[in-house]
């Protein structure tokens, strides 16, 4: 690997301007060339490796950061352009708090510049139809840099060809705490209030209000006085289970507009499925992960996409450092990647042979 | 190779500290920059007619222009596209090809070379210079209808592959391992498998130094030894110097979906009152997960030629090491032992 310094000569002629045309040029014809394979359409990266590369090249721990930002660039217009349609990247965990105050609060300025200097280039990022999107706990993110991220995250918010997810402050435990969580409050409202989509399309008391109505000879729409149910619901709720026999009984005798029919109705818990699951993670709507990538060796998922990663993901571990990674380095695994799915196919293809 | 990004020297410097010239970027002066290395699509022309970039609000119309006349290459072009795709593919299948028999030839050059022997004291001296053995060590096994690849199809195959790991791992001196296969097959022959593990284990070991067994798996009763009279005074005393092993099997229903029983039950408890929101916390899962399936492993071991993880339980894996051999198929011995030598130098740190 050419290191920063030491091949001054090789660097200058790579990168002077036609040797750097004609690299562009080969870049654009390989990825081009990639295309008409199958592209992962879900892709997360570990960005590992940014400090240990600043302390082998000798610079500070903040410049490593920075280089890595670089190659999150030049790797995320690989991908976008390849064809990918969700990139995640794992920015930074809860865990990383834990590191000296000087390099978090480097990191988050850093962060808040670079979003700040995205903000004003929307017109560029419409280009690329990428969306950004911020997964994470973001009580924890001192309030200029949510600003910032707001910023971003809004003015690319319409765009729905491809999707940015930067995990900051993240951690998957923490993801899957929040789903289950969230799950069980959705659970925990009663039906009414929220139009948690139900099994049947007829309710009970809609049909018993309707027989009402044909009773009483009114001709009203139907929309207010479902509205007046919905609003009558809470009350319900609060006045709790022991009142239900009584509504119900009032029912019997059809007196006046008392038309909740049983107190807080919940949706069934039985109903929840890892679908319910998946779509209280932070990584809802995605399509799900195909390629996960970790630079620096390491071969550990240290907390990051547990449940999305779990299945059929092609997890690849890269001994290269972050700031390093680049096409070169993508590229191999990329064409891997689509010689297993190729040859997937293939195999569901003669076992669906076999079996018929 | 490493600079080999197509970037010019003046345009990395502008990247990397937005000055260029010594004068500090405006956003216009980056898009000049930039232009040239952005996808080539219809929206380019409509932008360079007008030069005052829009940066906060992109109009509708121009975007839902661009995307009725998608960005179509020529018909050169992606014939050349075409070309250098099957060129790569051809070139990189022969690679992979190549380097899968070379591995495959290493590997088992290595297995022959350093057989265990069935001897506990061979695969002792193996690990004695580590620095640190798991304490609790996953494999991820499968589970082959038919033998199309190898030998040890089927269940029998399944069960043999256990055991051997079984041996090998009571040898080594880790106390627990958990046996992830996907189809959960090994739960339903609970009997039988504690009852070979057991008999592998005495070939191992000797009947004298036979260690001591538990076969568990969640939501079963766990089956320990009714023959083996020695496992009682191990647990009051230490009148015994046997070492103990668990073996814990687990199927896909411990992931995702134990996950899912957790929060209807949750969900449940709520409605009743006896959960508040704010109780659900990591902490509490990680304790109920941790009692009812598994604790985190220190190390995982596939004998899969990638790293594909097929549903194991997806809490569990937060630390844990995840050892394979790329392109080896099936459970062998080197493959154990080549994850316990990576385990012995690895380092562990919090937060990366």
């Amino acid at each position: 690997m050419a290191s920063l310094h030491k091949h001054g000569i090789s660097k200058w002629i790579a990168s002077s301007p036609p040797i750097a045309w004609t690299v562009r040029q080969l870049r654009e014809l390989l990825i081009g060339a990639l295309r008409q394979g199958p592209i992962p359409q879900h892709v997360a990266f570990v960005m590992d490796g940014n400090r240990r590369f600043a302390r082998e090249q000798h610079i500070e721990t903040v410049e490593g950061h920075n280089m890595g930002f670089e190659a999150l660039a030049r790797i995320l217009e690989v991908c976008y352009k390849a064809g990918v349609k969700v990139v995640t990247i794992y920015a930074f965990s809860i865990e990383n708090f834990k590191r000296s105050k000087h390099e978090v609060d480097a990191l988050m300025a850093m962060a808040k510049l670079k979003l700040l200097q995205l903000s004003e280039h929307g017109a560029l990022l419409d280009r690329y139809g990428a969306s950004i999107r911020i997964l994470g706990q973001r009580e924890l993110v001192k309030a200029d840099v949510i600003e910032a991220i707001d910023k971003a995250v809004a003015m690319t918010a319409h765009n729905k060809r491809t999707v940015l997810n930067v995990c900051f402050p993240y951690t998957s435990r923490d993801e899957i705490t929040t789903a289950v969580r969230s799950t069980v409050e959705q659970f925990n409202t009663p039906i009414d209030i929220v139009q948690t989509p139900s099994k049947r399309t007829f309710s009970e008391s809609h049909i018993t209000q309707h027989i009402r109505k044909q009773m009483v000879g009114e001709d009203k729409d139907g929309p207010p006085s479902q509205d007046a149910s919905r609003s009558a619901s809470p009350a319900a709720k609060s006045s709790g289970e022991s009142q239900s026999s009584a509504t119900s009984t009032a029912i019997n005798s059809s007196e006046k507009d008392e038309t909740p029919t049983t107190g807080p109705t919940y949706p069934d818990p039985e109903t929840i499925t890892v679908e319910t699951l998946n779509n209280n993670m932070l990584t809802a709507g995605a399509p799900p992960l195909d390629l996960l990538v970790r630079t620096s060796g390491v071969e550990r998922l240290s907390d990051f996409m547990l449940w999305q990663s779990h299945e059929n993901t092609s997890i690849v571990f890269l001994k290269c450092l972050w700031p390093e990674f680049d096409l070169w380095h993508f590229l191999p695994v990329l064409v891997e990647w689509q010689w297993q799915k190729k040859k997937l196919l293939e195999q569901q293809r003669s076992r669906g042979i076999k079996s018929d | 190779m490493a600079s080999a990004t197509g970037i010019t020297q003046k345009e990395e410097l502008a990247f990397r500290h937005n000055t260029l010239n010594n004068k500090q970027l405006s956003a216009q002066d980056r898009e000049a920059l930039i232009r040239s290395h952005l996808p080539p699509e219809p929206i380019n022309v409509s932008h360079s007619s007008s030069p005052s970039p829009a940066p906060s609000s992109p109009s509708r119309s121009k975007r839902s222009r661009s995307r009725s006349n998608k960005p179509k290459a020529g018909p050169v072009r992606s014939f050349v596209y075409f070309i250098v795709y099957q060129i790569i593919a051809l070139i990189f299948s022969i690679f992979f090809r190549f380097r899968r028999s070379w591995r495959l030839f290493w590997y088992k050059f290595r297995s022959v070379m350093g057989h265990h022997h069935r001897s506990p004291e061979w695969i002792v001296s193996d690990v004695k210079n580590l620095e640190q053995i798991p304490k609790h060590l996953s494999v991820v096994l499968d589970y082959h209808e038919d033998d199309q690849d190898q030998g040890t199809a089927g269940l029998e195959g399944l069960v043999n592959d256990v055991c051997e790991i079984a041996a090998w791992t009571a040898a080594a001196g880790i106390p627990f391992l958990s046996v992830y296969e996907p189809t959960g097959v090994l739960k339903n022959y609970h009997t039988q498998t504690y009852a070979a593990i057991q008999q592998t284990l005495e070939t191992y070991f000797g009947s004298r130094r036979r260690p001591t067994l538990t076969v568990k798996a969640p939501h079963m009763t766990s089956y320990s030894p009714p023959g083996t009279p020695s496992s009682d005074p191990t647990e009051n005393g230490s009148t015994t110097s046997r070492p103990h092993l668990t073996v814990l099997l687990l199927s896909e229903l411990d992931g995702r979906d134990t996950i899912v029983d957790l929060t209807v039950t949750l969900a449940q408890m709520a409605q009743k009152g006896d959960v508040r929101i704010d109780q659900i916390d990591a902490n509490l899962i990680d304790a109920e997960l941790n009692d009812h399936v598994s604790t985190e492993p220190d190390l995982l071991i596939l004998f899969s030629p990638t790293v594909v993880l097929k549903g194991y339980p997806p809490w569990q894996l937060r630390l844990t090491e995840i050892f394979h051999l790329p392109d080896n198929k099936g459970v062998n011995y080197q493959v154990f032992l080549q994850a316990l030598k990576k385990f012995g130098k690895a380092e562990f740190r919090i937060g990366r």
